[in-house]
């Protein structure tokens, strides 16, 4: 049984090295990748002088393009499990244990650390718990299914969703909608409560003007993938990509 | 629509087609998406071709002059185009995102075989790969620091 764990980091400098050392200390049964997505910053050299283990793209292509790098990575290498912790810190590495003994016992497809269950540690701002609620609704009336937290980048995939998100990911903001096309395509999507924090350095790819954008495009990203996807086509893309190319 | 309009759109979209036709035969643009530019200004010098017709059409639909049907349906062609252009940039977009992708997961399999021989004392010659994503202010410095290397040679 092997997991990974993703970092997807675009200058993330100030992060990086805490990031990974928690990994390393709190997930021991973890392997990490760090996918660095072109950074104009030292993220690179910091990586190599610290003898991480990094692929360096060799140009930028987006959050969304870096993590499915990481999942294309995790199913060349055989990876069994692999998780998403963004490379900013806000994602604590002692929960991914625990994700994994669950994911591990109950057969499931994908795990997200959800923020909403408990209410414990970093919250979000006010305007941001709509957003979350507003996509949380959508992916009710979509699947019928309850996800409080939609928008965690800390989700676990087990192999068919490794293989799925190596041939189909979003380029950017992909959470609520691969949420939607999974539990569409009758894989099983469940939640555990975890804690994140604020985030030390750097900032949020989500400023205000972006956010705008941010709403518009996952709001209609999150429709397509209600109407996109059905349940027999999973066998159909299963025959297409993984038994032609594995 | 007057004799000289017409005469003035015929020759503009021979003009046009040939102009496409030339650039496809010397390879500066690909046939398969010089085809809808073949059709667009085939139709259009067809219709101009019939004045009555566009003028019936025109009629038909409400329109007062024959030459607004004309334009109207040089939009719609115009919007055709775009739209096999956008499917043609998705289409791209997925390619390179795939390749980059491709590329740097064989990067790093490269540095890790470097590694492996290295270590097995077989010798490679390490090539200086990532110069792209370094930036133009890292070759500066390199081309500064080789200056500095001449110099000190002489």
């Amino acid at each position: 049984m092997k997991a990974l764990v993703i970092i997807p980091a675009y200058n993330e400098a100030g992060n990086i090295i805490k990031t990974v050392e928690d990994i390393k200390k709190n997930a021991p049964s973890f392997d990490y990748v760090i996918i660095n997505d072109c950074s104009k910053d030292d993220t690179m050299r910091l990586c190599e002088r610290m003898k991480y283990n990094v692929v360096n793209m060799p140009l930028n292509s987006g959050i969304g393009a870096a993590v499915q790098c990481g999942y294309l990575y995790a199913k060349r290498y055989g990876y069994d499990y692999a998780v998403q912790v963004d490379g900013d810190g806000q994602h604590e590495a002692c929960f991914l244990e625990e994700m994994l003994h669950i994911m591990e016992k109950e057969k499931m497809n994908m795990l997200i650390g959800s923020r909403f269950i408990e209410n414990l540690g970093f919250q979000s701002s006010y305007l941001r718990r709509i957003g979350i609620k507003w996509f949380s609704f959508l992916i009710k009336c979509y699947t019928g299914e309850t996800i409080t937290d939609p928008t965690s980048g800390m989700r676990m995939a087990g192999r068919d969703i490794i293989n799925f998100f190596a041939e189909e990911y979003p380029k950017d903001y992909p959470e609520p909608e691969t949420a939607i096309a999974l539990l569409k395509l009758g894989y099983t999507v469940k939640e555990i409560p975890v804690q994140m924090k604020k985030r030390e350095e750097g900032k949020s790819s989500i400023s205000f003007k972006r956010s705008i954008y941010y709403m518009f495009k996952v709001t209609i990203a999150c429709c397509m993938a209600g109407v996109g996807y059905k349940k027999y086509e999973k066998e159909d893309f299963e025959d297409k990509y993984f038994k032609g190319a594995l | 629509m007057t004799g000289r309009l017409q005469f003035l759109i015929a020759v503009v979209t021979l003009i046009a087609l040939i102009y496409v036709a030339n650039k496809v035969r010397k390879r500066v643009i690909e046939l398969k998406y010089a085809l809808v530019w073949f059709l667009v200004t085939f139709l259009l010098f067809i219709m101009d071709l019939f004045p009555d017709t566009l003028g019936d059409m025109a009629r038909f639909l409400g329109i007062s002059l024959p030459i607004n049907m004309l334009i109207l349906f040089g939009f719609g062609f115009v919007l055709l185009i775009l739209y096999t252009f956008t499917i043609v940039i998705t289409n791209q977009d997925r390619r390179i995102k795939r390749l980059i992708q491709e590329v740097s997961i064989l990067n790093y399999r490269i540095d890790e075989l470097e590694n492996a021989l290295r270590k097995e004392d077989i010798k490679v010659k390490k090539i200086k790969t990532r110069t792209a994503d370094e930036g133009p202010e890292h070759k500066v410095k390199v081309e500064k620091q080789e200056k500095f290397k001449l110099l000190e040679e002489e």
